[in-house]
């Protein structure tokens, strides 16, 4: 088979298997932090109890995603060697930053969050909880950073064929960057906020009403319930940002096939790029016109003005929808569950039920938008710099083929591994309940003040 | 020879590559040889032997996103030779690393049924990434040369450099614990530093015997003389090390670290006759290290960054190998 398609599926994989985890700990971090001041401020040990049960799920997803991070620092040199070598003076800075601000923080102090609780002072753990917190963080500002360069590149100038930095502010901040950084970090705190409240549902339904439990649910509610609007506006603040700056993604992500005044929004169709229309459309009038030049008969770009040159368009125009979908849900089941919590103070058992599942709606709605974002730069991997086809490596197409069978059945048994022990972990805090033993009791001589008891 | 940066900003760049894969070798060499010890050790005392590397492992592994980083970031050009034709060996790596890093998680958090399956996938794990880094390194040695030859070299220092990291596992178990398993991680020690000191000896024979350049670095008079020290040094610390596993443990646990650190001094020594051999070659014989290196300004924003957050990064890796200093007790959650 063709080098290029696997080597594409090869790194979609790739990258799509470890940004689950990231998407977890970058927000995650901040609830444990969030969890340990409760815990500083109240005494309360249902707080630190809630932190031990989800530090585990932040360890578990820290090592999955390194592991995973570092086959992606392998990847570029094994299949793409033509990215660096064409704008490596931009990118290599950018990844030693990561490593160097983020990455070797969040190493060192993991452990001593995980298992130093008895052995450094409060304070410290604290302090602890929030370098690996700021850690993850930074560590997405960098990744994003080069990504959107990605996209709208910027501060730079092409000296025989290899782009040099002339601006790095520029090249950090480029057009596109402050949106994505925010909307990623949006979409992270969504995410956990779902794993949260899930695994809480879960929790629930098997009968447990630890205090924990409840602390934990109802920090999950309300983050997503606090959340999911500004992410709407967020996202919406997104999309006029690729407008001005890819508008040939728009059109593929509206799949608008003619660029035309009192553009209809899509809601469902079945783009044909062959015959450049849309099947079995169902529409509203001046939708897209409206919501992309808040007017109805602004003009939105169609794809008639990218010939050869704009992305393909059915899993553009899909992944944006199901991102889209998966928000309002979230959007509707954070909020019946925020208004059940707030004002009833009980949880009713098919909203539960309907949590549950929502759990991983988070990872649906990160990797539908990457989708729609990374397909959407196609065919180019630096826009109007570099494109896929030229920097794809001279490894022979079976090569490529055998890793990526491995690699899809390897990272498939560790998801069903992760999602195993999630639940594990959530039955098993179920059952011990506030009768889970507290660290810090275990061993006396050692320890802190028994934790707030 | 005056000071100008396009020559010096590789040179330096090269020396923290260097100094990254020398202290990812060290650091992460004893995890990994942990867990090829897995296979010699019993049940009862996997626990402690995950509760000796358990807070370190991750910041271990960073080191190597870091020397990779630096070659794909500083040595573009390298970065895509090298890996490329070391494409299946890396992939080796990969998954390997994988296995074991997940496995370090897995197996605590599991039902107690399937603890041993994954202790087992983290042996195999462990094993297999130790094979890999030995097999490209011996891959490397000659030239990246992928024929039968090289391949049966290579096999041959995979074994050995595995043998060398378990040497390692073996002397840092020694430092973290007590009892019968510090015991055993003496007899363990000296098993495996036979093969050690066999795999210096193959590749530092092989490494001048593949390449006339090479040769002439080392066997010229005076070179030879000023070089001397190093195979020397090399042997004497073996040896002393050697004698040294017949009188382990010391009375009150006396300098039980110093297996750890002769080890690590004779990595040190080995490394240094590495590099000196391949300068200033970072693909053998085929490209400098000025040739494959990126544009000055970005060498230039890069260093800015690390001058200032390396020093910071050591101290803070000091700071955490402190506070889970002295024995290793069961691993807590706490």
């Amino acid at each position: 088979m063709d080098p290029l398609i696997l080597s594409r599926i090869q790194f979609g994989a790739n990258i799509s298997f470890h940004i689950l985890f990231p998407a977890i700990t970058i927000a995650l971090g901040w609830v444990l932090l969030f969890f340990k001041l409760r815990y500083n401020a109240t005494g309360d040990s249902a707080w630190m109890r809630a932190y031990f049960t989800w530090v585990k799920v932040f360890a578990l997803s820290f090592a999955m995603g390194v592991v995973s991070g570092v086959t992606m620092s392998f990847q570029f040199g094994t299949n793409w060697p033509g990215y660096m070598e064409t704008v490596g003076n931009i990118a290599g800075p950018l990844l030693a930053y990561e490593v160097l601000t983020a990455f070797f923080l969040e190493a060192a102090f993991l452990g001593i969050m995980l298992f130093g609780f008895r052995r450094v002072s409060n304070r410290i753990h604290t302090l602890a909880t929030v370098l690996v917190a700021g850690g993850t963080t930074v560590s997405a500002f960098w990744i994003i950073a080069l990504n959107s360069w990605m996209q709208t590149p910027a501060g730079f100038e092409m000296i025989d064929g290899k782009a040099h930095a002339l601006d790095w502010w520029a090249v950090i901040f480029n057009p596109s960057m402050p949106y994505r950084l925010v909307h990623m970090l949006l979409a992270s705190g969504l995410t956990v906020s779902f794993l949260i409240t899930g695994l809480s549902a879960l929790r629930y339904l098997y009968g447990d009403r630890s205090e924990s439990m409840w602390k934990a649910l109802r920090t999950g509610v309300f983050t997503a319930a606090i959340l999911i609007p500004i992410q709407i506006f967020a996202g919406d603040q997104h999309g006029l940002n690729t407008l001005a700056h890819q508008p040939q993604k728009i059109a593929a992500m509206e799949a608008n096939w003619n660029t035309d005044p009192n553009v209809p929004l899509v809601l469902f169709a079945l783009p044909d790029e062959a015959a450049k229309e849309n099947r079995f459309e169902v529409t509203i009038p001046d939708g897209a016109s409206l919501v992309l030049r808040h007017s109805a008969s602004g003009v939105v770009p169609g794809l008639n003005d990218y010939p050869g040159n704009h992305p393909p368009v059915f899993p553009v125009f899909w992944g944006f929808r199901i991102m889209v979908g998966t928000g309002i849900l979230m959007l509707i089941v954070s909020w019946l569950a925020a208004f059940f919590l707030k004002r009833r103070h009980s949880l009713p058992k098919p909203l539960a039920l309907l949590m549950v599942p929502m759990t991983i709606s988070g990872w649906v709605a990160t990797l539908a938008g990457w989708y729609t974002t990374e397909i959407g730069r196609q065919p180019w991997l630096v826009t109007g710099v570099l494109k896929t086809a030229d920097a794809v490596g001279p490894v022979p197409g079976s090569h490529v083929a055998l890793t990526l069978a491995i690699y899809l059945i390897l990272y498939l048994l560790l998801l069903i591994a992760y999602l195993g022990v999630l639940v594990h972990l959530a039955l098993k805090a179920a059952k011990d309940g506030d009768a889970s033993p507290l660290p810090g009791v275990m061993n006396a001589a050692m320890s802190q003040p028994a934790a707030g008891e | 020879m005056t000071f100008d940066w396009p020559t010096a900003l590789p040179l330096i760049f090269a020396g923290l590559m260097g100094l990254a894969i020398l202290i990812y070798v060290i650091l992460d060499g004893f995890d990994l040889g942990i867990g090829i010890l897995f296979a010699a050790s019993a049940d009862s005392e996997q626990d402690t032997m995950i509760a000796a590397i358990g807070p370190f492992w991750d910041a271990n592994e960073t080191w190597l996103v870091l020397a990779v980083g630096l070659l794909l970031v500083a040595f573009p050009m390298a970065h895509g030779t090298i890996l490329s034709a070391l494409y299946l060996p890396v992939f080796v790596l990969l998954v390997g690393l994988i296995l074991r890093g997940v496995a370090f998680d897995f197996r605590a958090k599991v039902p107690a049924g399937k603890k041993q399956r994954w202790n087992r996938i983290f042996f195999i794990g462990s094993a297999t990434a130790s094979l890999a880094q030995g097999y490209m390194l011996g891959v490397y040695v000659l030239g990246l040369d992928v024929g039968l030859g090289g391949m049966a070299f290579g096999a041959l220092v995979a074994l050995c450099l595995s043998a060398a990291y378990a040497a390692m596992g073996s002397a840092w178990l020694i430092y973290k614990t007590e009892g019968d398993l510090q015991r055993k991680a003496v007899r363990w020690l000296r098993t495996t530093l036979v093969l050690t000191a066999l795999g210096m000896v193959a590749v530092s024979l092989a490494t001048p015997l593949a390449s006339p350049r090479i040769f002439d670095k080392w066997f010229l008079w005076p070179e030879i003389l000023y070089l001397s020290p190093l195979p020397i040094v090399s042997a004497l610390l073996f040896l002393w090390l050697w004698r040294q596993t017949f009188h382990l443990p010391k009375p009150d646990d006396r300098h039980s670290i110093l297996p750890f650190l002769t080890l690590a001094a004779i990595f040190a020594l080995g490394f240094a006759g590495l590099a000196w051999s391949f300068y200033p070659y970072v693909v053998p014989d085929r490209l400098t290290i000025w040739q494959a290196a990126s544009a000055p300004e970005s060498l230039a924003f890069i260093l800015v960054g690390t001058v200032v957050v390396l020093p910071i990064i050591i101290f803070y890796s000091f700071y955490a190998y402190r506070v889970f200093g002295g024995k290793a007790t069961d691993l807590t959650y706490d």
